[in-house]
């Protein structure tokens, strides 16, 4: 529908009441885009590890704190044990993930397209401290779909991967992706809706529980 | 859908009448009213978010052309392509044609108030697709075959009784022979029933909250994280979304999140907000295989031109209708068509005409709350008694009405002559209603004291006391 697009840009500069903007307007806009500015970015004061876990939990996100790397495997079987659950769990295909070692009694998988699984375990790029949200990148070894469809979804991010911001988020992505990843979730507690008597539930069609794990 | 606009009157009435539906419409006091307040008490930036936020989306209107011919080509250079519509009939069109192509035969889609503008679930049924809704609200509403009462919690107006009826009658031919009664049970049949759906979907639809010019990306934002698995599971992905939800870059649309959940939810951020570009990368583990976005012009470039300009800033939060007393009692779907409340007694009667939708703009008490709490400043009062004064210029009034206005307007003009009518009226109201403080009945009033008591003037008029107030200073 070509004709539509001509229409629409048409209509818009004639109630805009001028006509297509000069090369010099259309370049500054580009340039604002290129310098992005930041707005209001709101204070807070509890140190961002502090902040970010209790903004998790008060979205029903459970939370622990590890040392190293080394104590994922048994954090991640007391998890299962707890939840009454198989030690079972798919694996996205990363690096830091790649690097647990995990206890023999723990049935690890990578991710096969199609498959049903319980829980799996991903690791987020950033944690943001102002809302307590996960910054997770989709890629060849980070499958979208691993962070919705298990009814279990645990995260393991480091201390050195917290900001403060989404825009301190953004900032990190342009330094390190040439291009935005296909898909860039925000995640910032389990799954849930108040469809029903505006009464919130968890579990409605991404995971009913979402587990952070802190490490360093 | 069909409007229904034009019976707003007797849908109003009808809704009165409904405890139900009485009874729900109180939650939303308690529930999004509440949460909204606490958010606001808790961020001192709140007003100065709400005026930056009004100047971006200003800026972004002043220079739209520009920033969706960006947004266009960075869509493009991601892989994705952008087809444009200026009527729900082009876009119902351009809709089914992808599906066609790519030799669909089921389509799931996440909540999107544009698709509802466009009419697409019925054209997509029409064309021979099986189409499922996958937020739980609208899920619900497409078994009752019902529109949706709220910009945010579409079925707000349903019980949970309805809701077991309909998921027992419904869901029992898929096996679940059991009359689910509890809430999370319900929660919980849904999810089995559309993970299913999910699965083995064509094309996934959803809406975008927001397209940034800068990458190319759409913004949704969910608590249900439906929309985020019918961007990713089908092959294909289709983005319905307006000319008015472009913003320039990835932190303006930051600083439109903080003010989206607090005002619609209460929620500081939702449980997911997920920035969408293009199809699936080489190499990505999944991920559909075509990215198509329909932006929707739908009579937005004339608001653009006229003094309903500011409507285009809506975020679409629903708090206007949440602090609306007429909302908060005739409820969405007395409004007749897919946008209830204040932001829809402006946008009904120029999407579907000023004759069908003429009631709604004069469904407002101008108590002002709406624009009070209106996260991007939209002055919603002065919008709705423009489009009174367009009723007037365009005599879609009643004759009545008209003449009554022209009366009014005569007498006004002349303030020598006003003043000597209503200050006799004035003291003759005040002695009679002195006793009780109002009138149970008043000729000419009936309309009003049929279902309320009117207050009586308290002493002379406002002209009359302040007079005497100058006279006193000096």
């Amino acid at each position: 529908m070509n004709g539509a697009r001509e229409q629409i840009l048409t209509q818009i500069r004639s109630a805009l009441g001028r006509a297509e903007l000069d090369s010099a307007r259309t370049e500054e806009l580009r340039q604002r885009i290129a310098r992005h500015p930041r707005h209001i970015e709101p204070a807070f004061d509890e140190p961002a590890p502090l902040r970010f876990r209790q903004k998790l939990e008060a979205a029903q996100a459970s939370f622990a704190a590890l040392d190293s790397l080394a104590q994922v495997g048994s954090e991640v079987e007391a998890y299962l044990d707890q939840a009454g659950l198989a030690k079972r769990l798919v694996v996205a295909g990363d690096e830091l993930l790649q690097s647990i070692d995990w206890p023999a009694s723990i049935d690890v998988r990578p991710w096969v397209a199609g498959s049903d699984e319980r829980v799996s375990l991903t690791s987020a790029r950033l944690g943001i401290a102002e809302t307590g949200t996960l910054m997770l990148l989709s890629g060849e070894n980070n499958p979208t779909s691993l962070n919705f469809l298990p009814d279990y979804h645990v995260v393991v991010l480091t201390a050195d991967q917290l900001v403060l911001r989404m825009e301190d988020a953004w900032d990190s992505l342009r330094s390190c992706c040439v291009e935005m990843p296909r898909t860039v979730n925000f995640i910032s507690g389990p799954s849930k809706t108040a469809d029903v008597e505006q009464t919130v539930e968890y579990g409605a069609h991404g995971p009913r529980c979402l587990h952070v794990i802190l490490v360093g | 859908m069909q409007p229904d606009s034009r019976h707003f009157k007797a849908n109003a009435e009808a809704a009165l009448r409904e405890p139900r539906l009485q009874a729900a419409l109180k939650q939303l006091e308690l529930g999004f009213v509440a949460g909204r307040q606490r958010c606001y008490e808790a961020l001192p930036e709140f007003e100065s978010l709400r005026d930056r936020a009004r100047d971006i989306l200003d800026h972004t209107l002043e220079n739209l052309d520009a920033y969706l011919l960006e947004y266009e080509s960075r869509v493009i250079a991601s892989g994705g392509q952008v087809h444009w519509a200026s009527t729900p009939q082009q876009a119902r069109a351009i809709v089914i044609d992808i599906c066609r192509a790519a030799k669909a035969r089921t389509v799931i889609r996440g909540k999107s108030m544009v698709g509802e503008e466009i009419g697409i679930n019925d054209a997509l049924e029409a064309a021979g697709f099986e189409v499922t809704e996958t937020d739980l609200g609208e899920y619900i509403l497409q078994l009752a075959e019902e529109p949706p009462s709220h910009i945010v919690a579409p079925a707000i107006h349903k019980t949970k009784e309805e809701i077991s009826d309909l998921f027992f009658e419904h869901h029992r031919k898929l096996g679940f022979t059991q009359r689910q009664t509890d809430r999370g049970a319900l929660v919980a049949e849904a999810r089995q029933v559309l993970r299913e759906k999910f699965l083995g979907a064509d094309v996934g639809m959803t809406g975008a909250n927001f397209l940034i010019a800068e990458t190319g990306s759409n913004v949704i934002v969910t608590n249900e994280g439906n929309g985020d698995l019918s961007s990713t599971l089908p092959r294909v992905q289709i983005v319905t979304a307006a000319i008015d939800k472009v913003v320039p870059t990835l932190e303006d649309a930051s600083l439109l999140l903080r003010l989206l959940g607090r005002s619609a939810t209460g929620q500081e951020i939702t449980a997911y907000t997920t920035f969408t570009t293009g199809p699936k990368r080489a190499g990505d583990a999944d991920g559909p295989d075509e990215y198509h976005v329909v932006l929707i012009d739908n009579h937005r470039s004339e608001m653009l031109g006229s003094e309903l300009r500011p409507m285009l800033r809506c975020i679409r939060c629903g708090a206007c209708m949440n602090h609306c007393p007429v909302y908060g009692r005739v409820g969405g779907h007395a409004y007749g068509w897919v946008y209830p409340g204040p932001m829809g007694s402006v946008l009904t009667p120029i999407m579907v005409g000023l004759d069908e939708a003429g009631h709604l703009p004069n469904a407002c008490t101008l108590n002002g709350r709406c624009e009070t709490v209106c996260p991007v400043k939209i002055p919603l009062p002065t919008l709705l008694r423009s489009l009174r004064s367009r009723q007037h210029l365009q005599r879609q009034n009643s004759r009545l009405a008209r003449i009554a206005l022209s009366l009014w307007t005569w007498v006004a003009l002349r303030p020598r002559l006003y003043q000597a009518l209503t200050r006799p009226a004035m003291s003759l109201l005040s002695q009679l209603g002195a006793k009780s403080g109002s009138f149970r009945r008043m000729p000419l009033a009936s309309g009003w004291t049929r279902v309320r008591d009117l207050p009586a003037p308290q002493g002379s008029t406002f002209q009359a006391r302040w007079q005497q107030q100058q006279r006193g200073r000096k």
